[in-house]
């Protein structure tokens, strides 16, 4: 292990904090050089980058994609950060933290999920951490990718295939059989309800962030209107200064985007653990495993 | 520069995002959890091992305590039926002793006894001569005669005899 103090150690500590800086950082400048100012209020999407053709549909590199990287980036910085220098016995802020993290996402898995589950735990980290920053990155001013339909449907694509796993853990037949439950009659419900739930766990989250922000657009050109009107007779150049403007956004801006980002992932991730863990039968499971096993001891 | 429309439905990007998601688990479970859960263990093993020499150094003082103590009741008796032997044995010596010392007086008194005999015996038979040796100077005198020396002899013996009867 490293000695503490020692100038190895503060020279990868000092690349660390920078590998979680830069990425937002270089995000924030290319912004400020691309940026073209609006006309009146308009409401996009991600801007395009470049374009790969590919079969179907041609690739689109948007700003979603690469701020999604550039935080994935920051959070790999941030993972090997808490964890440099991490002992048994060495006990400061960031072994806390990264402690911290790990004890309270298994002790979530482990109450949602139960102890199968247990290897869970780092994915609902992984969604945590990449949908919170992801929603948190607007307040730099950058385009959050969660308000992009496609990143949010990614991953509650992946959730429903790790739905589709645990509900077929127990064979092609059981899974199919369990459409028609409680009555045969109800199967194309419970068909349109499964494909459902990828749907609205993607649309829910997307939604939240991108009205959030459309709010947040609404509202500073409201604001900058009700300005000009009320305090446009003022003199010279404070006619033109939108003195509404001044706070109110950032009230707005702490519930929509830091409390609204932070509780999408979070009901992301609780949605993915419930769903998943709902899908699992456990009981037939394990009773099929015993009954296996008792067949090949027989045998 | 070119804009996506707010709904936009693009495969390859769902794509990205879903591989996106995948990588950041495996990143998240290489640098972050694999190395808090290896020390979390770690810490959880030295508990373990200090609870353990702590249980086994108890077990040991208890037992030491428990063999100390038999040890030392065994000193108790051992010391109580030294001290009982002792008493036993000095008793056996003091009746030995008294015995010998009771055995000696009586020897001794026997013989201081026995003396005291002899010599009133003797002491009778130097009066009894003397008193004969007298009697006979004395009757010689007296009488002034020629004595049968043997008669007189045999005479004043009889008469001591007597006397000494008395």
């Amino acid at each position: 292990m490293q000695q503490k103090n020692s100038i190895r150690f503060r020279i990868v500590d000092f690349l660390l904090i920078l590998m979680m800086i830069i990425p937002v950082t270089v995000l924030i400048v290319v912004k400020l050089l691309t940026n073209v100012p609006a006309e009146g209020i308009s409401v996009t999407g991600a801007k395009i980058y470049f374009e790969i053709s590919m079969p179907f549909q041609n690739l689109l590199i948007t700003e979603s994609q690469i701020n999604s990287w550039m935080v994935m980036i920051s959070i790999t910085g941030l993972c090997l950060y808490l964890t440099h220098g991490i002992g048994v016995k060495v006990k400061n802020r960031r072994q806390h933290l990264a402690e911290w993290i790990v004890e309270k996402t298994d002790n979530l898995v482990k109450g949602n999920m139960g102890e199968y589950f247990m290897a869970f735990s780092p994915f609902i980290g992984a969604i945590l951490g990449l949908s919170a920053f992801s929603s948190l990155i607007c307040l730099f001013g950058l385009y959050s990718p969660t308000s992009d339909i496609n990143v949010v449907g990614g991953w509650a694509i992946l959730t429903f295939i790790l739905i589709t796993y645990y509900k077929s853990k127990c064979g092609p037949w059981v899974y199919i059989k369990s459409f028609g439950d409680p009555v045969t009659l109800l199967a194309p419900l419970n068909i349109i309800s499964e494909v459902a739930t990828p749907i609205s766990m993607a649309f829910r989250h997307y939604g939240n962030v991108l009205s959030g922000s459309v709010i947040s657009v609404l509202l500073a050109a409201g604001l900058q209107g009700l300005s000009s009107m009320v305090l446009g007779w003022l003199p010279g150049v404070l006619g033109d200064i939108p003195f509404l403007q001044i706070g109110i956004p950032a009230v707005l801006s702490i519930y929509f985007d830091v409390f609204s980002g932070c509780l999408q992932a979070f009901i992301f991730a609780m949605l993915t653990m419930l769903y998943v863990s709902g899908a699992f039968p456990m009981e037939e499971y394990f009773k099929r495993k015993k009954k296996k096993q008792t067949k090949a001891m027989s045998n | 520069m070119q804009t996506l429309d707010v709904i936009s439905v693009n495969l390859w990007q769902i794509l990205i995002s879903l591989i996106n998601l995948v990588l950041l688990f495996l990143i998240i479970k290489k640098f972050l959890y694999k190395p808090v859960r290896k020390v979390l263990q770690q810490r959880q093993n030295e508990i373990d091992t200090i609870y353990k020499e702590a249980n086994d150094a108890k077990e040991t003082a208890i037992s030491d305590k428990n063999y100390w103590d038999e040890k030392l009741k065994n000193a108790e008796n051992e010391a109580d039926t030294i001290i009982s032997d002792a008493t036993s044995k000095a008793n056996i010596r003091k009746n030995a002793i008294l015995s010998e010392a009771k055995q000696t007086a009586e020897g001794i008194i026997r013989q201081a006894e026995n003396d005291a005999e002899l010599e009133r015996k003797k002491a009778e038979a130097e009066i009894k001569t003397e008193i004969v040796d007298l009697s006979t100077a004395l009757a010689e005198k007296i009488l002034e005669r020629e004595i049968k020396m043997d008669d007189h002899k045999e005479l004043i013996d009889s008469f001591v005899e007597n006397l000494g009867d008395k």
